[in-house]
């Protein structure tokens, strides 16, 4: 039996690797958002204007509060009995994209709060504006720390991505789906779903590890 | 919006709301105490120093930690049958979500025993104690301590992904929300209502973890 | 040049600041001393409004620095400003410190901001040390390149906020040469330092603060032979001891 599933599942290769690249499309999207509000909020977050403050930390606590699942059912179901007409993808790319900037935006007001304030204290006594004194001094020595839980939340976004195949997305996880219906093999099934995020999230993992500088096995004993 | 907001029916419904956040509740808390136990055993293989009993956990750790939980969860909900195994949606559930979150808890806790200087470790193998020991009265008990944070902020996270056993028809939170809007066509309401009680959950376990935080703070240095 | 007019600070309930009443001249160097926690730093950061004041004037020149409507930025281009702890931007080479604010606020251009840059090192007396980064110098030389990086601007006035604490006692030297040169240049100067060789030499008045009061204001040879303020004598007998 398992040879013959084998086979079938095979066959239907390239109905994976299609799917795959709808994750690859929805992911890409999402994360370039998410990274360019995700950084502008941020860096306005780790300013000192309270009421713009207030309003993110909100966001950031109703978007880190609640599961994704439920904010995509949210953004695809409801948006339409307000008006707004939204297609599986954009709802996707949209839900994602508000997603990601929460938890970047986190990221990169922690760390922009992490440099020391007289570094933009010396910006501002030699007459750089607030923007410039983000731009020129703080944001570049923030980048450091940013950078591995940033990769860390990269990966965690891209596994869920998994979630918009619910509203029915054909992405790498709706493939597996659909498959397990013609092929009732799930171990084999979603064993190459796995494979598949496992190829696009390892070197990620791999290279989030790197940066921030883990021991390796070998080094470290109890 | 909220002019067709109906109140009245989330009023009706809310026993089933209220289930459905029982559920929720206890899902993740089993699923919190496999995880633990997951996560230590992992990470106490994973700094075993032997490599046949290393490798496996490392292998463990990056495959979860690279692959979705949807698809472990579907992995799992499609994949036991065939092996002749027959668990219940909420059970299949419970061991998709312990495996997972057991490797976030492993790495949680491998970064709270490295956080231990050297010298305890060396300190206790010099007085003669054996890796068992070691880890039960040296190292555990200091680790824990400072990984409490984080590990609320795994639990913050275990509560979210049980909102996936909805889509293998547990009834839960999210489930509840998602009858409501299937049933009665009311998505608005069904899920709206969600996502407060999961807010609930999510303010409660923030507030505690901010908590033991300053207790961590506040705490006397040693030798001060 | 430099006028504080009842000036009034607080850092929640503490009085930091007490009805100051400061002149300072062009071309005058004052040096203002006290024991920590006097409130002469605040003074000093009030000046470029790196701190806000409650109450009362602050004019630099015609600016008035208490006024939330006075244009910060040329505030702040006509006063350069040394730090204790340097806060060189530790990603940036010694000659990009220097250079930044002249191009990216006076959009002065590359080649020439460069030329500046390094006439700017020279004066400091590193030059040859453009390239390194903050991490490569060591404590005198960072803090040169700090004056040198208040000085980009082509400041009226520069402020230093004890520029020699956080150093090494052999590097004191190099940094106070460099101070003193300033001053026979005419540059208006206000410095917290307890530096009473520097008073000596180059001060030409000198403010001892207190608990958030200016007690006394005197010229050096008068502050250091005859003070007359039992607070000012005890100070002084505590730092001339050793």
């Amino acid at each position: 039996m398992w040879g013959f599933y084998l086979q079938n599942l095979l066959d239907s290769l390239p109905f994976f690797f299609k799917g795959l690249w709808v994750t690859v499309q929805v992911a890409g999207l999402s994360l370039a958002i998410g990274t360019v509000c995700g950084f502008m909020l941020g860096i306005a977050r780790a300013g000192r204007v309270r009421a713009l403050n207030f309003v993110l930390a909100v966001y950031v606590d109703l978007i880190r509060g609640t599961p994704f699942l439920v904010q995509i059912f949210i953004v695809f179901f409801i948006l339409p009995e307000w008006g707004i007409q939204l297609e599986a993808f954009s709802s996707a790319v949209l839900s994602l994209s508000i997603y990601g900037t929460a938890y970047i935006c986190e990221i990169v007001c922690g760390a922009v709060q992490g440099v020391p304030n007289g570094q933009r204290e010396a910006a501002a006594a030699s007459g750089l504006n607030w923007i410039q004194q983000m731009r020129y001094v703080v944001v570049p020595q923030a980048l450091r720390p940013i950078l591995p839980p940033l990769v860390g939340q990269y990966v965690l976004l891209i596994k869920d991505t998994a979630v918009v195949s619910v509203i029915g997305l054909t992405d790498v996880t709706r493939v597996g789906w659909l498959t397990v219906q013609r092929i009732p093999n799930g171990i084999l099934v979603f064993g190459l779903v796995g494979l598949l995020y496992f190829s696009i999230c390892y070197p990620l993992v791999w290279f989030s590890n790197r940066l921030e500088g883990r021991l390796t096995v070998e080094d470290n004993t109890l | 919006m909220l002019e067709t907001f109906n109140f009245r029916v989330i009023w009706a419904t809310m026993p089933q709301f209220l289930h459905g956040l029982g559920a929720t509740a206890w899902i993740s808390l089993v699923a919190l105490v496999g995880a633990m136990l997951v996560g230590i055993l992992a990470c106490v293989m994973r700094l075993s120093g032997r490599r046949l009993l290393a490798l496996p956990a490392v292998v463990f750790i990056e495959v979860i930690r690279s692959t979705p939980l949807l698809a472990q969860l579907y992995f799992f909900y499609f994949g036991l049958p065939g092996l002749g195994l027959r668990f219940s949606e909420t059970q299949t559930g419970i061991v998709a979500l312990s495996l997972n979150s057991g490797a976030y808890v492993a790495e949680i806790i491998r970064a709270g025993v490295m956080s231990i200087p050297r010298g305890q470790t060396e300190a206790a193998a010099a007085s003669g104690l054996n890796l068992y020991q070691r880890l039960r009265y040296i190292i555990l008990p200091q680790a824990i301590g400072v990984t409490i944070p984080a590990l609320l902020g795994q639990m913050i996270v275990l509560v979210k992904d049980s909102a996936l056993l909805a889509l293998i028809s547990v009834f839960e939170l999210t489930r509840a929300g998602q009858l409501m809007a299937s049933e009665r066509f009311m998505p608005a309401e069904g899920f709206f209502t969600t996502a407060v009680f999961y807010l609930l959950i999510y303010f409660v376990l923030k507030y505690a973890s901010g908590q033991w935080q300053k207790r961590l703070i506040f705490r006397p240095a040693g030798g001060v | 040049m430099i006028r504080f007019n009842k000036v009034n600070k607080y850092f929640g309930d503490l009085h930091v600041l007490q009805d100051i009443d400061l002149n300072i001249a062009p071309s005058e160097v004052a040096v203002v001393c006290g024991p920590s926690g006097s409130g002469k730093s605040t003074l000093i950061r009030c000046i470029n409004r790196l701190e806000t004041i409650q109450s009362g004037e602050i004019f630099v020149d015609d600016l008035a620095v208490h006024d939330r409507a006075t244009d910060l930025i040329r505030l702040r281009t006509e006063v350069g400003f040394v730090f204790q702890q340097f806060n060189l931007y530790p990603h940036m080479t010694a000659l990009e410190n220097v250079t930044l604010a002249p191009m990216k606020v006076r959009k002065t251009p590359p080649t020439q901001a460069r030329e500046l840059g390094l006439d700017l090192l020279a004066k400091v007396g590193i030059h040859e040390k453009a390239d390194a980064y903050p991490a490569q110098l060591s404590g005198g030389q960072q803090q040169r390149v700090a004056i040198a990086r208040g000085l980009a601007m082509e400041p009226q006035i520069m402020l230093f906020d004890e520029p020699t604490s956080a150093l090494d006692p052999e590097m004191i030297n190099e940094v106070l040469e460099v101070m003193i040169q300033l001053a026979k240049d005419g540059m208006t100067m206000v410095v917290v330092t307890h530096e009473m060789g520097f008073a000596r030499e180059v001060g030409h008045k000198v403010v001892f603060m207190d608990m958030g009061q200016i007690v006394e204001t005197a010229s050096p040879d008068k502050f250091f032979t005859n003070a007359q303020n039992e607070r000012t004598l005890l100070f002084l007998s505590k730092i001339l001891s050793h």
